[in-house]
């Protein structure tokens, strides 16, 4: 029996091909298992295969083996391949982003999205299995009428970051500025509202705190929406904002090391890893109660109603940076919420899980 | 089927490790409670105008805005002027411009002939497009001037954009308390305030001489009974009689004769007291003293006056006092006594514009607090004798000492002076 992966695409850095690679560890234990996608980045190229290769593939028992396959994007050439194979399906669902969002800024993408949407319906009645990284991804599939809906967190190695060494230079430069530093970490796309939060910096600078900084740390993921939201930075003159554009690990974790506060005013996550990798670094948490948000920081950080505007989560910012004893306890909460995420019993979840489906 | 056994997403089975800052953990306030704070404390400061009205909305506006005219990447103008020179180079049309040359064999001798034939009909077109390219061109070139020109260029947009953002400023304007704006605003709307207190005040529909003439008795008793306190200004030049009525104390005060002024709130009476020769001005106590030079007065007397004041009004006057008045001068003041309850049924309430009664001891302990090296009390204006209550023949002696307790007590003097000495 045999286990393999299957992406859309692969990617250093990215949360699912991480989760890909650390589940390929697991299931080697059990027997041969590769990762196929079919868009490889150049530095994937010797851990990950392409898709074509997995079509060709030759095995005894295909029926006996698993096909897992990481959902998170439409695409109508994997999807003809995961619904044409003959192995078991398990869908590992990272969920797929709304596509009305990207409607304004890249039909294109948008398209794409909505088309992952129909796919993912059409696959349940193939499925044997599908694994959830959150709860609310899970009743997603429920409502897609999936039968056999298992949650399991996302396997994210936390240790790693935890013992990456911050980036000597971008932490001198953080360490010379004043005021409490607000972080977002996450692409800059629509669904993760950087708009929002930007209204919310305005308020919180105009009316509490003129020292605050804000740092949105990410992928400049759809150009025009981003010119667009740095458009907005401008016209509202926030001079203390600083986009970084892609990061490397190391500049990421100083920024994790040195931030006051984490907030994201996000409408839709799947599961969120930074968020995870906030309540590690003991930052304390300022989000929405939007989709899997709630889910993964439970009371761990300060949930506002997914109704309330910028006014009040400038409020929350303030508060949590003007208040010391607040912060170190939240900060607390945090760090004891990240033990139930702990990659090891993530694994051993996962694969419990999966050896059901066999 | 969902099964809902979540092995590592469950923080109550996790084994919790054990938090660098436990003990912090025990302070965590409810998160619930925190956010109706929050949520308070945001609609505070919206009641309190502190965020403008619709702040968010117009936000979101404002993001909505640059969305939708945000172009892609912008037009490269010199474009404009590489394609119209284009244009210029190829738009001369002619017959020596068709190629006749061909790789069939005698194939160009063809081709010569039959444009000969047809030169007739070609040279028509020819001209015709000519003449076509012509106007499209200068047409072109006009567009491109016009394109060019940013004086042409319309952008409701953008001048829309331009109105929001400043609306938005002038709310700011407005809003916060410490602008100087808002300063100006609060400005006006005390001096309103004041306005509409002033007018407030009592306006009879009578003469003020025509009250005193009723109620304070005729000018010569009046004279009679205030001439032992206006002798006591001897030497005390200048003396300023402040709310000098008709001014029957400042005509004393001349007699004594001591340099004296008056001070008259109510225009009436100072022309009444100008018309008989005497010094009276308009204006009030405190505006009065405060504009006189510090230590340049002997003397100030407020006869039935420091009634009519305020409990601040009072002490303002008597600081002013101390100030004003030179080292040796003198404050009388004489006003009705609280003491007596007598006053209540005759005297006090019969004028409407009177406010508290001043106690003597506080009026004594106030010029004695100010620095008044003496002070001392005088009761005046007794009690008719036939008010007192009589003892009748043969009561006992405890009958006799009630009634003097009595008497003491309802039928206390109706007035009383302060006579302060700096």
């Amino acid at each position: 029996m045999q286990f393999h992966q299957l992406l859309v695409t692969a990617r250093p850095g990215d949360a699912i091909t991480n989760a890909a690679l650390e589940l390929r560890k697991l299931l080697r234990r059990v027997g041969p298992s590769d990762i196929y996608a079919k868009n490889i980045h150049p530095e994937l190229e010797r851990d990950v295969h392409p898709m074509r290769a997995f079509v060709r593939r030759r095995s005894a028992t295909p029926r006996d083996d698993v096909l897992l396959f990481h959902s998170s994007i439409g695409d109508p050439e994997v999807h003809s391949v995961v619904m044409g194979q003959p192995e078991r399906l398990v869908l590992v669902y990272h969920n797929i982003s709304p596509a009305e969002a990207f409607l304004d800024y890249d039909p294109g993408f948008a398209g794409m999205l909505e088309g992952g949407r129909r796919e993912l319906a059409a696959m349940a009645t193939r499925a044997t299995m599908a694994i959830a990284v959150s709860d609310f991804n899970a009743r997603e599939l429920i409502d897609l009428r999936y039968h056999d809906v298992r949650v399991s967190p996302l396997i994210v190695d936390i240790a790693g970051r935890l013992t990456t060494t911050p980036d000597r230079k971008l932490s001198e430069e953080l360490e010379r500025g004043v005021g409490p530093l607000v972080l977002f970490v996450g692409q800059v796309l629509p669904h993760k509202r950087p708009d929002f939060l930007l209204q919310a910096f305005h308020l919180l600078s105009s009316f509490d705190r003129p020292d605050a900084r804000l740092v949105i740390a990410g992928n400049l993921g759809l150009v025009r929406y981003a010119h667009c939201v740095m458009q907005l930075g401008r016209e509202l003159s926030l001079d203390r904002l600083l986009f970084t554009g892609a990061i490397t690990d190391s500049q990421l974790v100083a920024l994790y090391r040195r931030a006051d506060l984490f907030v994201t005013a996000s409408e839709h996550e799947g599961f969120c890893v930074p968020l995870l990798e906030a309540m590690a670094f003991g930052v304390p948490i300022v989000a929405r109660a939007c989709a899997a948000v709630p889910d993964t920081v439970r009371d761990a950080g300060v949930v506002l109603p997914a109704d309330g505007g910028p006014a009040l989560m400038a409020e929350a910012m303030a508060e949590v940076a003007g208040d010391d004893g607040l912060a170190a306890a939240l900060s607390a909460r945090g760090r004891a919420r990240v033990a139930a995420f702990e990659p090891e019993r993530a694994k051993a979840s996962f694969l419990t899980h999966l050896m059901e489906a066999v | 089927m969902y099964d809902a056994r979540p092995v590592a997403d469950d923080s109550e089975e996790a084994p919790v490790e054990s938090p660098p800052e436990g003990d912090a953990e025990a302070a965590v306030p409810d998160v619930d409670a925190l956010i109706e704070r929050l949520r308070a404390n945001v609609a505070e400061r919206r009641a309190k105008g502190h965020y403008p009205p619709g702040l968010e909305a117009e936000l979101d506006d404002h993001f909505r805005r640059i969305v939708a005219h945000r172009a892609d990447a912008p037009f490269d103008m010199t474009l404009l002027r590489k394609h119209l020179a284009g244009v210029a180079s190829t738009s001369h049309f002619g017959r020596h411009r068709i190629a006749m040359s061909t790789d069939i064999p005698g194939g160009d001798r063809l081709h010569r002939a039959v444009g000969k034939v047809v030169s007739r009909q070609v040279d028509g077109i020819l001209q015709q497009v000519q003449e076509f390219a012509t106007e499209v061109r200068g047409l072109l070139e006009a567009l491109v001037a016009v394109v060019e020109d940013p004086g042409n260029h319309q952008h409701p947009g953008l001048v829309s954009q331009i109105d929001a953002v400043l609306d938005r400023l002038a709310a700011y304007e407005r809003s916060p308390l410490d602008s100087e704006v808002a300063v100006r605003d609060l400005r006006a709307r005390t001096e309103a305030l004041e306005d509409a207190e002033r007018r407030r005040q009592f306006q009879p529909t009578y003469g003020n001489e025509r009250f005193e003439d009723k109620f304070r008795g005729p000018r010569d008793d009046v004279i009679e009974r205030y001439r032992d306190l206006a002798s006591l200004f001897r030497d005390c030049a200048p003396v300023v009689d402040i709310g000098c009525g008709r001014a029957e104390f400042l005509e004393l005060l001349g007699q004594v004769p001591v340099e004296a002024w008056g001070v008259e709130i109510d225009p009436a009476l100072v022309k009444a007291g100008l018309d008989a020769g005497l010094d009276v001005r308009l204006g009030d106590a405190l505006s009065e003293l405060a504009g006189a030079s510090d230590d340049s007065l002997g003397g100030i007397a407020l006869m039935q006056v420091i009634e009519h004041l305020t409990a601040q009004e009072v002490v303002d006057l008597v600081a002013l006092a101390a100030a004003k008045v030179r080292r040796g001068g003198k404050v009388i003041i004489e006003t009705v006594n609280p003491q007596s309850l007598y006053v209540y049924a005759h005297a006090f309430y019969l004028d409407p514009t009177h406010g508290t009664p001043v106690h003597p001891a506080y009026l004594k302990f106030l010029f004695e607090e100010h620095g008044f090296h003496e002070v001392e009390l005088r009761w005046r204006s007794p009690v008719p004798d036939g008010d007192l209550l009589e003892v009748p023949p043969g009561a006992s002696d405890v009958e006799a000492d009630n009634a003097r307790r009595i008497n003491e007590l309802v039928f206390a003097p109706q007035d009383y002076a302060v006579i302060a000495t700096r």
